[in-house]
């Protein structure tokens, strides 16, 4: 599974190589999404992440700017150290949240006024 | 003891390539004995690199259909002791401004989601970066790193 879509809440599944091959690939496939529904929340997912260029950084912040002017919010979590190295240097963290799990994510959400 | 090793690999400039590239340089520094952190950052410069000769080099202006012209990438890396160069090559249409190119988040791309962080990451990731380009002709990128020396850290 590359991404999943439910009630506003988009979810990007990473690939273990988060390069510019696998990033146009997702881009790609989950185009329709961004263009069809309206998306509250963009989470990021690491897990299975090991390693990521600057192309990770383009995937994250086109996809911000598809959702930015709609309100939505966009979180990273599970970055390892490597990935979470390249994240500061590209200084965008000043657009996207760091969470440690999912569940610190929903807690926001919740706060935020979401509902399941 | 005279520690020295080079090699050279050719590959098609083509998006798959790009993870078999930085594979391959990976493979050939562990003899310096690199930490996961110093693999980990060099294998992001290469990745860099062969990504803007794909999509720069060879994205660009030249058209495939014309005779005579293979998209091909090459990089060359040396060792000696601890200390890794390497360069990557391509045939493709150059950089009209080298300096402009090198700026933070500065991309000919935007549209197509490119952050403009390539050289950036490139000149974070390794001790040294050169880059040699004329246009029509290639480019050439050259990066150096010492393996095994603790630097210090911004925050």
């Amino acid at each position: 599974m590359d991404y999943q879509y439910k009630n506003g809440v988009f979810i990007y599944y990473l690939p273990k190589e988060l390069d510019h091959y696998y990033a146009d690939k997702l881009k790609r496939k989950s185009q329709s999404v961004f263009e069809d529904e309206s998306i509250n929340y963009l989470i990021f997912d690491f897990s299975n992440t090991v390693f990521m260029d600057s192309s990770g950084i383009g995937l994250i912040t086109g996809r911000f700017r598809k959702i930015f002017d709609k309100g939505g919010k966009v979180y990273v979590v599970n970055v390892n150290p490597a990935i979470d190295k390249l994240l500061l240097l590209s200084g965008i963290y000043s657009i996207v949240k760091k969470k440690d799990t999912k569940e610190d994510i929903i807690k926001e959400m919740v706060k935020g006024g979401y509902y399941e | 003891m005279n520690n020295t090793n080079e090699m050279t690999v050719t590959f098609k400039a083509k998006a798959q390539n790009e993870a078999f590239s930085r594979m391959v340089v990976a493979a050939f520094i562990a003899g310096t004995n690199p930490t996961l952190e110093e693999v980990s950052d060099v294998k992001t410069a290469v990745s860099e690199a062969v990504t803007n000769s794909i999509i720069h080099g060879y994205g660009v202006s030249k058209d495939v259909s014309e005779a005579s012209y293979e998209p091909y990438i090459t990089i060359y890396a040396q060792l000696s002791g601890r200390s890794v160069y390497i360069e990557i090559r391509d045939d493709g249409c150059g950089i009209p401004d080298i300096k402009k190119a090198m700026e933070p988040m500065y991309t000919t791309k935007p549209k197509e989601d490119r952050s403009g962080m390539g050289f950036s990451f490139m000149e974070a990731f390794m001790d040294k970066l050169e880059v040699d380009s004329t246009v029509g002709v290639g480019t050439v990128v050259k990066m150096w790193k010492e393996i095994g020396v603790v630097k210090h850290h911004f925050e």
